[in-house]
């Protein structure tokens, strides 16, 4: 373990860490600011809260379960395969490290923003910074709980494992996802709110009830002591089950990370779906990107990412917070956009650029048609999500002229900064993105180097951004300073001045783009 | 047919100098090996000549093309096979290689027939549907072929075909560089395989350091080498590239 800690924890590796985590503090406080002022707004209690965090952990635990069937449960090296497994070291001690070090991680990493968050709850509810603190540590419990019941559902793969066991083990599973999920109903009508006290028998739903008692301090005395029991038996039972399986062999169950695997695909054989009679190149290269993505965890991925931006932009815009400040809106949006330019930055295949640059054809334009590929899905799931936000703050604004262009404004800006931010992705993975040389450089450079990118990247991005969120900022300032009457005007304008930026940054950051692929001799 | 020529160049990362002052010429229709140690600069040539690269200095040309000022138009001209190259993973077999005969400018009827074609003759037509990530090395290293001659080019640019291959997988590569070099195709191969390089290379140049060190037939390199008439070609090569002031190693 310490030699895994070692290797883990570099001074690149902390530098990253730190910057990762004040990111998911300040995201954090707004998500937690937005959630409560909505509560708030219309008039709900902390059982909504206990409620919906009981959800958001039961979330947590379906990934978790998910991985732990993908034979991800105990994550796995290909230098552990190399070197450890082939060692004599028990396979139960090899369990009981991993499992430590996954914890330990989790741990780490987890509590400064689980903290920031009921600290915020604390202050909402008036409790001291101690219940805050308990509050997370139980929340903790609760991370621990789920990696070790998804090293369980890894180990309980292998072969020795019966198959009446294994009927009840998916038995038990699926009520676990079943009842955890069960207060999504409440949605529905008519649906008795009692209902949410059935996930009290579980590890969310536990660690849930105690958390939000303690901050908000409705909870206390005999029944956090028997919800803690209760928690604590789901911790014990689940670390002893897992060091009796991990008894036997398990290497061969487990999904190895390595660099350069590929990608994993569910079904070798596929139906071909790239039939170029009558497309133009540029079509082809289109379709290609388009066939990639679905094909891969990409396209997964992608749509996480636009169900998680939409429904941010619903709950804020119903928090009431657009419409005084929606420059803070497209602050955050940004923020999740620097996240998510991640998935643009995915089109490099650094590996395969062998292929286009020894061929005929345009960098330029080849990566103009991937962008058109990738971020085209996203917009089109957007702007009905835009719309549909929009016309009811702008109906909304009608009484309030100043603060309308800002929305109106904000609406469209949306889109604009979505877009731009896939931009910048692809013009940094194509500049600064992971060379061929970064494969053999130490981890710790590697770490600093995309470290350094990673800030590179938010930071241009950023400038790229700030004249649509500097036009949102003054919008009040000019219906003030020029009249309400000029308000349809000064929208047109403003809004067309922003799509001609938006569509010269694009085209110039995507430009670099293929000049930087083309130059770049290290891919 | 085409003939390649290499004038001067040279090959600079910050200090590192990786080709020094390299000159060559590959006449139409010739298949030229290149031999060299590990290091010695072979990729980064090869790299060059296919536009992958730009040379710190010096001159190549594809017939009457620059690689440098013509790239699309030489371009056309080359199909290269990279060592351990690297596919659409994602695609499957017939995917991948409607995408690259689309890019290098394969016409829509030709494609098709080029294709199946291939497929036959590699004995893959069974994996057409089958997503490249999902083939054995040797079946990878059959469908890089395939896309590496689909439009027929008239240069062929091979770094290390062989490489990791299991033996049957090798016949079917040499037959192909066979096929290939009696359509008159001009051909650099780059291959440790010294065998494959006496048979079917008509010159070699052998490099070293990033440099040229010896070029010729396998006689004029015996002669170069000071070695016997009926010398293996590995002698030859140990001899043409060890240090200087010390002796080659044997075993």
């Amino acid at each position: 373990m310490r030699y895994w800690i070692k290797g883990r924890f570099t001074r690149g590796a902390i530098l990253g860490l730190v910057i990762g985590e004040a990111f998911s503090i300040i995201f954090i406080l707004f998500g937690s600011s937005t959630y409560l002022s909505f509560s708030n707004r219309v008039g709900l209690s902390t059982g909504l809260s206990e409620v919906a965090l009981s959800l958001f952990l039961a979330l947590f635990l379906v990934g978790l379960i998910q991985s732990g069937f993908n034979g991800s449960g105990l994550p796995v090296r290909a230098s552990d395969v190399d070197y450890v497994f082939t060692s004599p070291v028990p396979p139960h001690e090899v369990f009981a490290a991993k499992v430590l070090l996954n914890s330990l991680t989790t741990v780490l990493f987890g509590f400064p923003p689980i903290l920031v968050l009921y600290l915020r709850f604390s202050a909402y509810y008036h409790t001291s910074w101690i219940a805050a603190v308990l509050a997370g540590l139980v929340t903790l419990v609760f991370l621990v709980i789920g990696l070790l019941l998804s090293a369980d559902i890894t180990l309980s793969l292998g072969h020795g494992l019966g198959g009446r066991k294994k009927l009840w083990r998916n038995i038990f599973i699926v009520l676990i996802m079943v009842i955890s999920l069960l207060p999504i109903t409440l949605l529905i009508p008519g649906i008795p709110t009692g209902i949410a006290l059935v996930t009290q028998v579980l590890p969310n739903g536990l660690a849930a009830a105690v958390s939000v008692g303690l901050v908000s301090g409705t909870r206390g005395g005999l029944t956090v002591l028997a919800d803690l029991l209760l928690l604590f038996a789901w911790l014990v039972g689940v670390l002893v089950l897992g060091v009796r399986m991990s008894r036997g062999h398990f290497y061969d169950l487990l999904e190895v990370s390595a660099p350069g695997t590929g990608e994993k695909f569910d079904h070798p054989n596929q139906t071909s779906k790239l039939d170029p009679r009558g497309k133009s190149l540029w079509a082809i290269v289109r379709l290609k990107e388009k066939i990639m993505i679905s094909r891969t965890r990409e396209g997964r991925a992608q749509l996480i990412s636009d169900v998680f931006l939409a429904g941010f932009m619903i709950i804020y815009a119903l928090s009431g917070s657009f419409q005084s400040s929606p420059t803070s809106f497209l602050f955050i949006l940004f923020i999740i956009g620097s996240f998510g330019s991640g998935t643009a930055s995915r089109w490099i295949e650094k590996e395969r650029l062998w292929i286009l640059k020894s061929s005929p054809v345009s960098m330029r334009r080849y990566v103009k048609e991937v962008y058109r590929a990738r971020a085209a899905p996203l917009l089109l799931y957007l702007t009905p999500i835009v719309i549909a936000v929009g016309v009811p703050l702008i109906l909304a604004g009608l009484s309030q002229p100043a603060l309308l262009l800002g929305v109106i404004l904000a609406l469209p800006g949306a889109l604009e900064i979505a877009s731009i931010t896939m931009a910048g992705g692809m013009f940094f993975a194509s500049k600064y993105g992971q060379s061929s040389t970064d494969d053999i450089l130490s981890s710790q450079a590697q770490e600093l180097a995309d470290i350094r990118r990673f800030l590179f990247q938010t930071i241009i991005n950023l400038v790229m951004v700030s004249p649509v969120i500097l036009l949102v900022f003054v919008s009040e300032t000019l219906v003030v300073t020029l009249g309400p009457g000029y308000l349809p005007i000064l929208a047109l304008g403003l809004i067309s001045v922003s799509i001609v930026f938006t569509g010269l940054s694009i085209n110039f950051l995507l430009n670099k783009a293929g000049d930087a692929v083309s130059r770049r001799e290290d891919l | 047919m085409v003939e390649i020529s290499v004038e001067n160049l040279t090959k600079h990362y910050d200090k590192l100098v990786a080709l020094d002052n390299v000159s060559l010429k590959v006449g139409s229709g010739e298949v030229f090996g290149l031999l060299g140690p590990n290091g010695a600069g072979k990729s980064t040539l090869l790299k060059i000549l296919v536009g992958i690269l730009r040379p710190t200095s010096g001159t190549i040309r594809l017939g009457e093309y620059d690689i440098l000022a013509d790239q699309e138009k030489a371009k056309k001209l080359i199909g290269y096979l990279p060592e351990n190259p690297s596919l659409y993973t994602g695609l499957t077999t017939l995917e991948f290689l409607q995408f690259v005969g689309k890019i290098r400018g394969v016409a829509d009827d030709l494609l098709d027939r080029e294709i199946s074609e291939s497929l036959k003759s590699f004995q893959l037509e069974d994996k057409r549907n089958s997503l490249v990530g999902s083939l054995s090395k040797g079946m990878k290293q059959k469908v890089a072929l395939i896309a590496t001659s689909l439009h027929n080019p008239q240069v062929l640019v091979l770094d290390e075909p062989l490489t990791a291959l299991d033996p049957k997988t090798r016949v079917s590569v040499k037959d192909w560089i066979d096929g290939q070099t009696k359509r008159g195709v001009t051909t650099i191969l780059s291959t440790h395989d010294l065998d494959v390089a006496q048979t079917h290379a008509g010159r070699i140049g052998i490099i070293d350091h990033g440099k040229i060190v010896a070029i010729g037939d396998v006689d004029s390199l015996r002669k170069m080498a000071n070695t016997a008439s009926d010398a293996r070609l590995e002698d030859v090569f140990l001899r043409l590239t060890e240090e200087k002031g010390e002796e080659p190693i044997r075993h």
